[in-house]
């Protein structure tokens, strides 16, 4: 199994720092889970797809932008293009799933809009394979925006920005943290201090009564279904810039560690999925560093098993009650 | 309604003819009746409602066992055996799903539990060669325990969470056996990526089943018991008392009904079900590898319970004819040209179920047809090569087809946009009323033959798994109830 | 003289939601064979008191005894198998089942043939089959002509609103219990259906053997069928006795409708 004998500071700290990394992108795509649980009380299967057409928007944009090893355009303009091209597809693309496969849906049992996103994700992703070919496409980071890529030549996304005991912090790891960070926050104060947070909040409280007094409840959920897939498509954009890889499957697992994040922070609390999406990823980290990468994934099922069990309404959450 | 117009899709299921509370269906519905007793749904319904069930099993299984009398092994392996697998697999789920009301995400992972379970008990793996007589209750019963387990958290997850629960052992199951592939006595138990091969067939107290059509035969048998067996569960008081839990469960409690015992119950008797698929289909395919277990198939587990009517006996043997014939239709090895009169028959199919008036019907046909033609020749007149692309393996209706769809030469572009412009359409006409929907029917039929001929029949297994999505989503929003069941009213 | 034990009682229980108290320190009774009914304005603690006896809710302090055994902790199913039924004041049919089939499941908890016996049609299960489908008739028969015939095979939804209240007497009865809580049974009903309602609950005692339990908000009803009334406010006993006794208490009166001015 390969646990260490002496605890080696080097490991732990480099396992640390992609626990945050991965943290911060289980946390986006968390968020979206929980925007939408807590206003419709819907599970959204389909939100793990949004987040690989996201990536694959961010690719589609790269390559319309002449393709990793030939970029028209600078490094950091050529980057928030891409985020943007994700966000807006992939912001898009929640909007138009929610009007066509859950809306007709809002009052009907609830197996039905479980197995109707089923169907999306279903959808999604071979479109994705038929659209894309089942090759895996690359971003490239490694030689993103470096100076002779033909010669393959390190760009400085992988350049280390600084190092903490002897492990290097790349540039790209710092920017996917740094954007995490800066959508929370704007996610935050959206919530908190605007008049759509407001509606937001009222209508996952009460959607009838905030339908009558006078919020178009129609319009803030297609927000709350924007909003949340917006943050998958940057977190979409994330995994192709810290991995290369974007494949038509990556949704998939995504979606269930984004999910699990949003049920151990508790589903429906936005800190909540913060910390949900930050335990998940140091999690998966940690058991892929010392009990080999086969377990990782398993060791995260198990985490949600465990907090559904004990505590089905997560670390944040508050514990429902049922008037009868 | 107008009942010229094509039906509509409501835009909010208030709108649906559905039943409605309080309401005395039977005086208020005699018109809608009338009409829904025309046309072949409604003489599928009025079978099933009139001819009993012992009479419709007893249907059932003379025309599927005379199935081998004329069927090539190669066919009946595909359409017959894989079809007896999903029958009995929807049957297993349908008790969980159906009776009970449970959505359990994780059933394929039962059913691949039970076929590696046997192949572990009757293959050269390990060298152990338990005979059918033994393994098959051995499997059975700890696939049922298995599913056990699976259900205790339901009590205390409300329906989302147990979905979600029971997806992640699904998902943990295939890489369990994928990746995890612990080391037992000297070898992977569960042969990694590989799989186990060389199962040995079942056995009958010592005969053993090795050509197809023993097989076959063998299957069918277990299905019929399986069928009655189900159709009396149903019947009895613990059918009702399930019926009565998928309902309401605390009202179901507070009327002495044991709910979080039967839902066991469910979950034991339909992973059963499962386990005593995965023995058959084991010994059948004689290797089972993770791949036989994983998300597209639970898919098409949910979609032939939901196609042919959640609840209901009839509705999943239906479910599952229709969809693994038509999935055989489209598998790779078949000649594609199958696969493209399927594709055309069941669009003329649908446009004729869809649209009542002939003339229309027949306005929407000549208008299809006549807009390919103006557009092939203008599209050629402009530049060949937007032409030149060859028809995806002949067959008899390619002369036909290349003359009349436009195939560019190269449409490595032209595929996706034709793909994203036939979703666009077809959204934009559930959205549409009247004329305007019918007329964009036409544009949307073309559409669909370009992108058939330049994606799906390229890559026919990931078109079937497209169409399946698109199917559960098409049936959620326009008939929950799928084809023969009935629509259940909810109190929200 | 021995005092004869109440059918069911409550002492002294408390159940608090959040901050919430719904009942305090509440203590009231039931005697075997008699007709009950507890009264009191909205949110004083009535169905909470049906929700704690049937064990939805587990109370905070306090003990809950039927027929002297305390009920505590229990399952909700099995102490409707021991012989407490109800109704819901918002209605819980099994709306897609059948009239005849929503009274057969309630028989659930006092039937006992397997799974096994089931699939393979077992002699004990036919018979349980057919004992279990004529309780049901005879339950449904207890209302005259009303769930009579064809409704039998209707589906629950698609029964009048009195139908429906009738109907879900009738499933609690086929849990052959020995107390029925009826939660607000006349609510919604006009004066002709009330007025059914009240020589039925008075037959469910003569000819059905039940002690009743009755929440109502119609005084005429409350009056016309009660031994005994008991009046909550706020989670706590305010008054008990006949119903003329209850109805000019002072504390009954000021619940309902304030204190009065002196002149």
């Amino acid at each position: 199994m390969g646990l260490p004998l002496a605890f080696n500071v080097e490991l732990f700290t480099q396992l640390l720092v992609n626990g945050i990394t991965l943290g911060s992108l289980y946390a986006l795509i968390a968020l979206g889970y929980s925007l939408v649980y807590g206003i419709l009380k819907l599970l959204n299967f389909a939100h793990g797809d949004v987040y690989m057409i996201g990536a694959f928007a961010g690719y589609a944009a790269l390559s319309l932008l002449g393709g990793p090893l030939s970029p028209n355009i600078a490094l950091a303009p050529l980057i928030i293009l891409m985020f943007l091209a994700a966000m807006i597809a992939s912001g898009l693309l929640g909007v138009v799933i929610e009007r066509f496969a859950y809306r007709p849906l809002r009052d009907a049992p609830r197996i039905a809009p479980l197995i109707s996103a089923l169907g999306v994700s279903f959808f999604l992703q071979n479109s994705a394979l038929l659209l894309f070919g089942a090759q895996f496409r690359s971003y490239d980071s490694f030689v993103l925006g470096s100076k002779n890529p033909e010669f393959f030549e390190p760009g400085p996304l992988t350049d280390p920005l600084f190092v903490v005991k002897n492990v290097n912090i790349q540039l790209i790891q710092v920017i996917v943290l740094s954007t995490t960070v800066g959508l929370m926050v704007a996610l935050t104060l959206l919530v908190a201090k605007t008049q759509l947070g407001k509606a937001m909040r009222a209508t996952s409280y009460d959607r009838e009564a905030a339908a009558m007094m006078g919020i178009d409840t129609d319009r803030v959920i297609a927000s709350t279904f924007f909003i949340g897939s917006l943050l998958a498509g940057a977190a979409g954009v994330m995994f192709g810039l810290l991995f290369s890889q974007v494949f038509h499957f990556m949704g998939f697992l995504a979606g269930l560690k984004g999910f699990t994040a949003a049920v151990v922070g508790g589903i429906g609390s936005i800190p909540g999925a913060m910390l949900g999406g930050l335990l998940v990823g140091l999690a998966e980290a940690f058991a892929g560093g010392y009990l080999g990468g086969r377990w990782s994934d398993l060791t995260v099922f198990g985490i949600l098993i465990l907090v559904l069990l004990v505590r089905p309404s997560g670390l944040l959450g508050t514990p429902a009650i049922k008037k009868v | 309604m107008d009942s010229d117009d094509i039906p509509e899709i409501p835009a909010r299921p208030d709108e649906r003819d559905g039943p409605r509370v309080g309401v005395d269906e039977w005086v208020a519905n005699v018109e809608d009746r009338r009409e829904e007793r025309a046309g072949i749904a409604g003489l599928a319904r009025r079978v099933d409602d009139v001819v009993p069930s012992w009479a419709r099993l007893a249907a059932f299984g003379a025309v599927a066992a005379s199935l081998p009398l004329w069927m090539d092994r190669g066919d009946l392996f595909a359409y017959g055996i894989f079809t007896l697998i999903y029958v009995l697999l929807g049957l297993g789920l349908n008790v969980v799903v159906g009776y009970a009301g449970l959505l359990d995400l994780g059933y394929v992972a039962l059913f691949g539990f039970g076929a590696y379970f046997y192949a572990l008990l009757s293959s050269e793996h390990y060298g152990i060669h338990w005979p059918s007589w033994v393994t098959f209750p051995v499997v059975v019963l700890s696939t049922a325990l298995l599913g056990l387990v699976l259900g205790v958290p339901s009590r205390r997850l409300l329906g989302d969470y147990l979905a979600i629960v029971t997806l992640f052992f699904g998902q943990a199951f295939v890489v369990f056996v994928n990746a995890a592939n612990p080391t037992v006595r000297g070898q992977g138990l569960t042969g990694g990526p590989n799989g186990i091969a060389d199962i040995d067939a079942n056995d009958l107290f010592g005969y053993e089943l090795t050509t197809r059509r023993q097989q076959y035969w063998f299957i069918l048998g277990v299905v019929l018991l399986v069928l009655t067996g189900l159709h009396f569960l149903s019947e009895s008081r613990t059918g009702r008392a399930w019926r009565a839990l998928r309902e309401d469960p605390l009202a179901a409690e507070a009327m002495s009904i044991p709910v979080n015992r039967l839902k066991l119950m469910a979950f034991a008797f339909g992973a059963g079900i499962a386990g005593l698929t995965g023995c058959m289909f084991a010994a059948v395919l004689t290797a089972v590898t993770s791949g036989n277990f994983a998300l597209p198939i639970l898919i098409t587990i949910y979609a032939v319970v939901i196609l042919g009517g959640i609840g209901s006996l009839t509705g999943v043997v239906i479910g599952a004819i229709v969809i693994n014939v038509s999935f055989q239709f489209l598998a790779p090895e078949n000649p594609q040209d199958n696969a493209r009169i399927l594709f055309y028959a069941v669009v003329v199919l649908l446009l004729v179920i869809g649209i009542r008036p002939w003339w229309r019907l027949g306005a929407v046909l000549a208008g299809v047809l006549a807009l390919g033609v103006v557009a092939h020749t203008v599209a050629e007149a402009v530049s060949p090569s937007w032409t030149a692309g060859a028809v995806v393996e002949g067959g008899r209706l390619s002369g036909v087809v290349s003359d009349w769809v436009i195939i560019p030469a190269g449409h490595d572009r032209f595929a996706p946009a034709a793909y994203i412009g036939l979703i666009v359409a077809i959204l934009a006409l559930t959205r549409i009323r009247g004329w305007w929907r019918t007329g964009l029917l036409i544009p949307t039929v073309y559409l669909s033959a370009i992108v058939w001929e330049t994606s799906f029949v390229e890559q026919p297994a990931v078109a079937r798994w497209i169409l399946f999505g698109a199917l559960l989503v098409f049936l959620m929003t326009v008939r929950p109830q799928g084809l023969l069941g009935t629509p259940r009213v909810e109190i929200v | 003289m021995a005092e004869k034990q109440p059918l069911f009682e409550l002492r002294e229980v408390t159940k608090s939601f959040g901050g919430l108290r719904v009942t305090d320190g509440l203590s009231l009774h039931v005697e075997a064979g008699e007709i009950a009914s507890l009264i009191g304005p909205n949110g004083a603690g009535k169905t909470t008191v049906f929700n704690l006896v049937t064990g939805l809710y587990r109370p905070d302090s306090g003990q809950i005894l039927f027929e002297g055994r305390s009920v505590v902790g229990l399952a909700p199913h099995k102490i409707t198998q021991l012989g407490i039924a109800r109704t819901f004041q918002t209605l819980r049919l099994f709306l897609n089942m059948t009239v005849k089939e929503n009274v057969m499941a309630a028989a659930y908890g006092h039937t006992s043939s397997t799974v096994f016996e089931a699939i393979f049609r077992l002699p004990r299960a036919r018979r349980e089959e057919r004992e279990i489908a004529a309780l049901a008739e005879e339950k449904l028969a207890f209302f005259g002509q009303r769930l009579a015939g064809y409704r039998h095979d209707q589906q629950a939804y698609n029964l009048s609103y009195a139908n429906r209240r009738r109907l879900e007497i009738a499933r609690a009865m086929a849990t052959n219990p020995k107390l029925l809580l009826l939660d607000e049974p006349a609510a919604g009903m006009n004066p002709a259906e009330t007025h059914e309602l009240t020589e039925l609950i008075g037959r469910l005692r003569t000819d059905g053997g039940y002690t009743v339990l009755v929440i109502e908000h119609d005084m005429h009803v409350v009056e016309g069928i009660s031994d005994r009334v008991i009046a909550l406010d706020h989670g706590v006993k305010i008054a008990e006795g006949t119903f003329e006794q209850v109805a000019t208490n002072d504390r009954v009166i000021e619940a309902y409708l304030g204190l009065q001015r002196s002149a």
